[in-house]
């Protein structure tokens, strides 16, 4: 299978005008290259712990029944005021309907997705396709996807296509892309893919403050917001300016934003742009009167459930993953 | 659907079922004695008033008056109500005549009392289709590709079908039901077309290169391939395969305008306006009345500074096509760049009066005016009174009308519309340096040293 070499690009938030990342702007994190997929030979197979294993073709999926969802992914290791994040309307199968067409045993408990691109992670592991688990409860939530079109178009080829997971409120990398196959396994399953390829070992969330380091799967992304504009280091004549950016959470809807312009001391509440939706991020802004000064802009989220961002860092966090803090963009102005 | 397709299909369903009387002889096999119409009558008789009504009901169509046809097609219904025909009949002439509801009824009493026939559930995915109902359309072709998995022609009309109403991952599924069952040149060409649609490029490149590849097809279909070929390769960022396949296009099939634009297309990209010149040239030889081909030669030469030569050709298209705006803005790009503002506000004014809503038209125009020599700034500004009628939030409008009022020497209207320019957007050097150079005439010298300081910090964010 010819492949191309694999890409991790992101770009500027601020490139985005509206509310919806456009395709070109779609962020891409590969853990392999990207393979070339023919339609023809394309096909999704469902197996594992069900009784009736099967094999679904691209006509047959997208004539299947489908729903929309907007909704934003990020890639778990996007950094704070980063650009690693999307949002758009996907469309696809409910991957419930998937599964429930092969009759997934009683104690099914999780689904292995496996993507067309393959590797290895170490040198001295096996060349074996791009993995993840993810639990049978969130695969059978009607928002979770085996998407086929974004924005109304065809998935770019170096975003899925022709067909991905799409996992609302999870991070990117559940979220496999040129899926080709899902397994369904049984409680304490071993000797997945996902495990002889040493994808279990990344996605972990160390902790390690006093005694012994605790390391935890990351799954649901933490309440983010970020500031497309201003970039940090602009030097800006004073006058009226817009500090705009964009707010999610995997806990669900945001519902109120603050914006501090001296590095947390004071904050003040921003406008939403649109109606907060469950899985979708929300735009929002700040009209700012800018006068002669240096400030740290900081913008801070919180979530339907009453979760915000923390104004820091963890220090017991050894690892590069759900860096929400609020971190601050410093700008001057004369 | 229209009417023309409509007649299209029937024409179908009859050639399947010719004669007309061995459907009926099906259906008097097993028909249902109808309690309210013929009761009474013999066979032979309601046989007889069928074929009348069947008649009836096809000249009615055929006189584009469905009303009627429904009306026979529902006597005929009535006579046996198990007859696919008849019902096949009343669903056709019920989208006709856009009751989209009962036709879809009557079509779907078709295919149970017919179900050996794929037409009843084409033609359900055309009337589904006009009602907005998508995921019938897409329970529909489940259907067909369950019971009609070989039924080529079937799913290639479909897979046209929702390709011209814009359906093109279904097309495509449809296509590839269709390819894979067929190895005419005809499916895989549309095949490659939906591939290339969609984003399956290197599908789109493998179908084409085997229609392309088949010496025995004429070079016309090779052309069209290979015009796939090359955009597929564009597509994919393949510069030298798409030039290769897109001149082997042309050289294939001269007579194909596209090849000549996408071949362009690509030297425009590449900013090599005089090869992109050279091939739309060639074109215009081959096909010397196609507006297209003279639009982009035009535009392409007044880029290469042949500006005689390019209004020319782009004069030429405003003859034919006088609402092209393009060529009136290539014109005045020409006049600009040959330092002839008459002539660029001439193209500016004809854009005006074909399309007074224009984008920015009173900006370019004012522009243009300030371009003459000597400017007529009073002119200019009413110019600009209209941009800025027409986009209130515009801070380019109050910017130019600051630089008009400097050169009127009104400078404390040019400060005062700067100030406007920069609230607007206060991240645009130039109006800072417009206003400090009004300050500096006014002998507010304080004022100007601090707006000459901001255009040097805001150039340290550019040089970052």
């Amino acid at each position: 299978m010819k492949s191309y070499e694999l890409q991790n690009q992101s770009y500027a938030l601020r490139m985005i005008d509206g509310s919806v990342t456009p395709p070109d702007l779609l962020f891409v994190r590969d853990h392999f290259n990207e393979p070339e997929i023919s339609l023809d030979a394309w096909s999704l197979q469902v197996d594992g712990q069900v009784q009736r294993p099967y094999e679904i073709g691209f006509s047959d999926l997208v004539e299947m029944p489908s729903i929309k969802v907007e909704a934003f992914l990020e890639c778990a290791g996007n950094a704070a005021n980063g650009s690693a994040v999307s949002n758009g309307s996907w469309e696809g199968v409910a991957l419930s309907s998937l599964l429930e067409a092969a009759a997934p045993v009683a104690d099914a408990a999780s689904v292995q997705l496996e993507g067309a691109d393959s590797g290895r992670l170490y040198p001295d592991h096996p060349l074996l396709p791009y993995s993840q688990i993810v639990p049978i409860e969130k695969c059978r939530d009607r928002a979770s996807l085996v998407a086929y079109k974004y924005n109304d178009l065809t998935l770019p080829p170096r975003n899925g296509f022709p067909a991905r997971a799409v996992f609302p409120g999870l991070y990117g990398m559940n979220s496999v892309k040129w899926l080709r196959r899902l397994t369904v396994l049984g409680a304490n399953e071993q000797g997945t893919t996902f495990e002889r390829s040493g994808m279990n070992r990344l996605y972990n969330r160390v902790r390690h403050a006093e005694g012994p380091k605790q390391i935890t799967r990351v799954s649901s992304v933490q309440v983010k917001s970020v500031l497309a504009w201003p970039m940090d280091g602009l030097k800006l004549p004073a006058g009226r300016y817009s500090i705009w950016g964009f707010a999610w959470s995997g806990g669900g809807a945001i519902r109120k934003l603050s914006i501090s312009i001296n590095g947390g001391k004071q904050w003040s509440p921003a406008r939403l742009q649109s109606q907060p939706s469950p899985h979708a991020w929300v735009q929002w802004r700040y009209e700012w009167n800018a006068v002669p000064g240096d400030y740290a802009v900081m913008s801070c989220a919180e979530d339907i459930r009453g979760t915000a961002q923390p104004l820091t860092r963890d220090p017991a966090r050894k690892d590069g993953y759900e860096l929400n803090w609020c971190a601050p963009v410093h700008c001057s102005v004369r | 659907m229209n009417l023309i397709g409509a007649r299209r299909f029937i024409a179908a369903f009859v050639r399947s079922r010719t004669p007309v009387l061995a459907a009926l002889g099906i259906c008097a096999c097993t028909y249902i004695e109808a309690t309210d119409c013929g009761s009474g009558v013999g066979l032979q008789d309601r046989i007889a008033q069928f074929k009348q009504l069947d008649g009836k009901a096809e000249a009615a169509m055929g006189r584009h008056q469905p009303e009627e046809a429904v009306a026979a097609y529902k006597q005929a219904v009535c006579l046996f109500p198990n007859s696919a025909r008849a019902y096949y009949g009343l669903g056709m002439a019920e989208a006709a005549a856009r009751h989209f509801v009962d036709a879809r009824d009557a079509l779907r009493t078709a295919d149970r009392l017919q179900p050996t026939t794929a037409m009843p559930l084409v033609m359900q995915v055309r009337v589904n289709y006009s009602l907005g109902d998508l995921e019938s359309l897409k329970s529909n072709l489940r259907e067909l590709a369950s019971r009609f998995p070989k039924d080529t022609d079937a799913h290639t009309v479909l897979a046209r079908f929702l390709a011209e109403h814009n359906l093109f991952v279904l097309a495509l599924a449809e296509a590839l039901r269709s390819g894979s069952s067929a190895d005419d040149w005809n499916a895989k060409i549309q095949l490659s077309v939906l591939e290339n649609t969609v984003g399956a490029y290197a599908d789109a490149i493998r179908n084409a290169l085997a229609v392309e590849r088949n010496y025995a097809l004429p070079e016309a279909v090779r052309g069209t391939a290979a015009g796939i070929v090359g955009l597929s390769y564009e597509s994919l960022r393949q510069g030298d395969q798409a030039r290769k396949y897109l001149s082997e296009a042309i050289q294939l099939d001269p007579s194909q305008e596209n090849s000549y634009l996408a071949l362009a297309d690509l030297f425009e990209q590449e900013q090599n306006y005089s090869d992109a010149v050279t091939v739309l040239e060639q074109g215009r030889r081959h096909l010397p009345d196609s507006n297209a081909l003279l639009l982009a030669l035009g535009t392409n030469m007044v880029r290469t500074e042949n500006y005689e030569q390019g209004v020319k050709i782009l004069r030429q298209v405003l003859q034919t096509a006088p609402d092209t705006s393009e060529a009136y803005i290539s014109i005045a790009d020409a006049g600009r760049k040959a330092a002839n503002p008459a002539e660029e506000i001439e193209a500016l004014r004809e854009l005006e009066r074909q399309h007074s809503d224009y984008p920015m038209i009173h900006v370019l125009l004012a522009r243009a005016m300030s371009n003459q020599r000597p400017a007529e700034y009073t002119k200019i500004l009413e110019e600009l009174a209209l941009a800025a009628t027409a986009a209130p939030n515009d801070p380019e409008v109050y910017l130019l009308q600051g630089k008009a009022y400097v050169a009127l020497g009104r400078y404390e209207q040019a400060a005062s519309v700067l100030e406007r320019s920069i609230g607007l957007r206060p991240t645009e050097p130039s109006a800072y340096y417009q206003l400090a150079r009004v300050y500096q005439r006014l002998g507010k010298t304080d004022l100007a040293r601090q707006q000459f300081e901001r255009v040097k910090y805001l150039e340290q964010n550019a040089a970052k």
